[in-house]
């Protein structure tokens, strides 16, 4: 096995597996073509794109796209810091872990869609309330990862700890954050779906701006191209969030063994 | 005594002028050149060479689980395409090779079910279980043995389907030096009862004499057959007088020497 | 799930519960809509007695029931061809990492644009949803079979199907089992989503429906069944799985 990392994905390797486009994109074309002129259930990939055009001129686009972006990165960051530093602290005290367990166990299986009436209820329509959502329904796959990663620190690296008579906050920072990343990351991507979904759900039960009350909306007038459309949008949506997060990962976890690479 | 059946020595395996090459990102690669080799009925033929001389090539040639690039292979005088009925590979990594999530006797019986009527099934099992000792653990599963007990369910395996040859790659190398011993005198036992050829592969010069009637050397990269050699100790053999044996102790050296030069001559 | 009793950890929820009573009653902390746990229980009774709460359960049940199955057999068909057929993958795999993120609640108004409000709306969502772990664990599981597996097919000379039904299938099992836990999970998240937006029925649309008659106290303990609903599904899939695979105990995989 060579060490060197290749730069990147070669072009030919990239080629081969845009082959695998084919159907969706056969499935596109198809549509296209054969779609009828004007369908209320089936329109055509290019009148999605039409429709975009105009939500975009009429100025009711970017407001909403910037809304769901805005909501979802700071949603997740915040998420992130809480998550990481909790973790770190409960992996650390048994206690803690043992006491908190079956609390954070039971958030984290209670259905996070059931969350949105619940807050309204205590909280009201507010602004606030999405991010409050957002970062409650990411912390936890974060959290919990975070502590099982530092409870299970391999005591060979806690005795290196002791041998050098490292300080709690040296021993912290060189040996259990660094030990904790990994499995910090996995957390995260597994919280964006997470995040994406509910950030979107919160926009569509009370109609907060963002895209996904942009998609109710259009679906309760019956503007099937713009369903379309902005559905084709979320999708776009996602893939950059994704790709944006795997280039993260991949700079973070160079130096890691590709073992523990996901 | 060398070859089991009385007078004329009966080839089952003929090897001529076998080669064998793979494509690596940098070029092709060969692997081995010009092997011409005769495995006879009933013989326990050892292979023995360092990493990298192509053992593990031919004896994946041999069982029809490579195809070779040039030369032939003929097993029973048919050319070999696909592994051969009556020949069984058996691997060094047993964990892999054995169903972790069978049982024992359902691991034995793999390669039977399907082919035999239950009551054949059932008296081969049994019967290959005990020929290796492992008829007491039948109901455990692979994860549960120690590894010395996981190689000889694959053995049992193999020996179930009755098979006229057995090839073996490296099959004691992830064992301690005990577990080791008292599995090549099971080997041994196997093959004095059953007639069953065997191939063995191991990079255990001591072993192979140990084991063999003959020793081939492979040497050289790409491998080449560079000595064969037959081994004259009598049977049955015994893990301290045949290693204390002056003919073992001559042949060891002798093989020796030839691994040595092989690996010079390619300058290495 | 631990047989041993975790008392610190029940010490701690009871605790929370009564905190949560106390700081309720006293006035010390107002909600205007918060309920304390005393009202939640017998709301429950309440709604238990009445029968609604079994009624919505059911629905929501046979709901993530159907959808679930459907989601696992398309899953597991879909998961062997990719799995078995790198022709299959080379020409597909990138289709479907484009799908994959899309969340599939961006399929609802979709959804209800279609099929209106209805049991077909909620199914559709849960099976779109739910078919995506399954099917990603099932192809991850046959292409990660160990390739030592196939050299032992072919010395014992076993044919295609047998191969399949006795070696790739049982070696890819545990990764299977998993994606269909995972995928049970999202069946009732998806479920809930439906209920409480094309489809008036369920546990989902209950918690809606309190929500906006401003019963907080019957709002909570539909919030709080859902919760304890969530973990038995999930300890019951844990427990069958183990049962299931119970040959594959060195496969260490499972995370509960």
């Amino acid at each position: 096995m060579t060490m060197h990392k290749s730069r990147g994905i070669s072009l030919a390797a990239g080629l081969s597996y845009a082959q695998g486009l084919l159907p969706l994109t056969m499935g596109l074309v198809i549509w296209q073509a054969i779609g009828p002129e004007r369908s209320p259930y089936f329109p055509r990939p290019s009148s999605w794109y039409d429709s975009l055009v105009a939500l975009f001129n009429s100025g009711k686009l970017l407001p909403a796209l910037n809304a769901t972006a805005i909501s979802f990165s700071l949603g997740i960051l915040l998420a992130c810091a809480i998550g990481f530093v909790l973790g770190i602290l409960i992996g650390r005290a048994p206690l803690l872990r043992d006491a908190l367990g079956p609390l954070l166990e039971f958030c984290r299986g209670l259905p996070p869609p059931v969350l949105v009436p619940v807050a309204v209820l205590l909280f009201g329509y507010a602004e606030s309330l999405k991010l409050l959502i957002i970062v409650w329904v990411s912390v936890w796959p974060i959290l919990l990862n975070t502590t099982q990663a530092v409870h299970l620190l391999d005591n060979l690296l806690l005795d290196v700890a002791r041998t050098f008579h490292f300080s709690m906050a040296t021993t912290l920072r060189k040996i259990v954050v660094p030990a904790a990343i990994p499995a910090f990351l996995l957390g995260v991507r597994v919280a964006i779906p997470l995040a994406i979904i509910m950030t979107l759900l919160i926009e569509m039960l009370t109609s907060l701006q963002g895209i996904g009350s942009l998609i109710v909306t259009s679906q309760r007038q019956f503007r099937s191209a713009e369903v379309y459309g902005l559905l084709a949008l979320v999708g776009v949506f996602g893939f950059l969030v994704n790709a944006i997060f795997t280039m993260v990962e991949r700079q973070v976890l160079k130096r890691w063994p590709p073992a523990i690479q996901v | 005594m060398e070859g089991r059946v009385g007078g004329e020595l009966e080839p089952i395996f003929e090897c001529r002028d076998l080669d064998y090459s793979i494509n690596l990102p940098t070029g092709p690669r060969r692997i081995l050149d010009g092997i011409t080799l005769d495995v006879y009925r009933g013989e326990f033929l050892t292979i023995v060479g360092g990493s990298g001389t192509g053992k593990t090539s031919l004896l994946r040639l041999l069982g029809g689980l490579t195809r070779t690039t040039g030369g032939s292979i003929c097993f029973r005088a048919k050319a070999v395409d696909g592994p051969p009925d009556g020949v069984v590979v058996v691997f060094q990594d047993y964990s892999h090779a054995l169903l972790q999530w069978r049982t024992v006797i359902d691991n034995v019986a793999l390669g039977l079910e399907g082919r035999v009527v239950a009551t054949t099934l059932r008296e081969r099992v049994t019967k290959a279980l005990e020929m290796v000792g492992l008829q007491h653990c039948a109901s455990d599963y692979p994860w549960q043995l120690s590894g010395g007990m996981q190689q000889r369910v694959q053995i049992a395996r193999a020996l179930a389907l009755q098979p006229e040859v057995l090839m073996m790659d490296e099959p004691f190398g992830a064992l301690d030096a005990m577990t080791k011993a008292i599995l090549q005198d099971e080997l041994l036992r196997v093959h004095r009862d059953t007639g069953t050829s065997f191939v063995f592969i191991t990079h255990d010069i001591d072993e192979a004499v140990y084991l063999g009637d003959r020793v081939i050397v492979l040497g050289g990269s790409p491998g080449r057959i560079y000595k064969s050699i037959s081994i004259k100790l009598p049977r049955p053999r015994d893990q301290i007088t045949s290693r204390q044996a002056a003919a073992f102790l001559a042949y060891r050296a002798e093989i020796h020497a030839a691994v040595r030069e092989s690996t010079r001559s390619d300058g290495y | 799930m631990a047989i041993k009793l975790n008392i610190p950890g029940t010490l701690t929820i009871l605790a929370l519960a009564a905190l949560w009573e106390l700081v309720v009653r006293s006035g010390a902390v107002t909600f205007e809509y918060l309920p304390p746990p005393s009202v939640i229980l017998s709301s429950w009774r309440t709604l238990i007695a009445s029968g609604e709460m079994a009624i919505q359960t059911l629905h929501t049940l046979r709901s993530i029931l159907i959808g679930w199955t459907v989601a696992t057999a398309i899953g597991v068909g879909i998961g062997l061809l990719l799995g078995l057929s790198s022709f299959a993958r080379n020409w597909s795999l990138a289709s479907f990492d484009v799908l994959r993120p899309l969340p599939a609640i961006a399929f609802l108004p979709l959804a209800l644009l279609l099929f209106n409000f209805s049991l077909t709306t909620e199914l559709v969502l849960i099976i779109y949803a739910s078919v995506w772990p399954v099917l990603i664990n099932t192809m991850g599981g046959v292409t990660s079979v160990a390739s030592r597996l196939y050299d032992v097919s072919r010395t014992l000379r076993l044919t295609r199907s047998q191969t399949l039904l006795k070696i790739i299938i049982p070696a890819a099992a545990p990764a299977i089992v998993t994606g269909c836990r995972l995928s049970m999970g999202l069946s009732l998240i998806m479920a809930i989503i439906a209920e409480m937006i094309a489809n008036p029925h369920g546990l989902g649309y209950a918690v809606i429906s309190e929500l906006q008659a401003m019963q907080p106290g019957r709002m909570f303990a539909y919030v709080l069944f859902i919760g304890l609903l969530s973990l038995a599904l999930n300890a019951g899939l844990v427990w069958t799985s183990r049962h299931f695979l119970s040959g594959h105990r060195w496969a260490k995989n499972d995370h509960a």
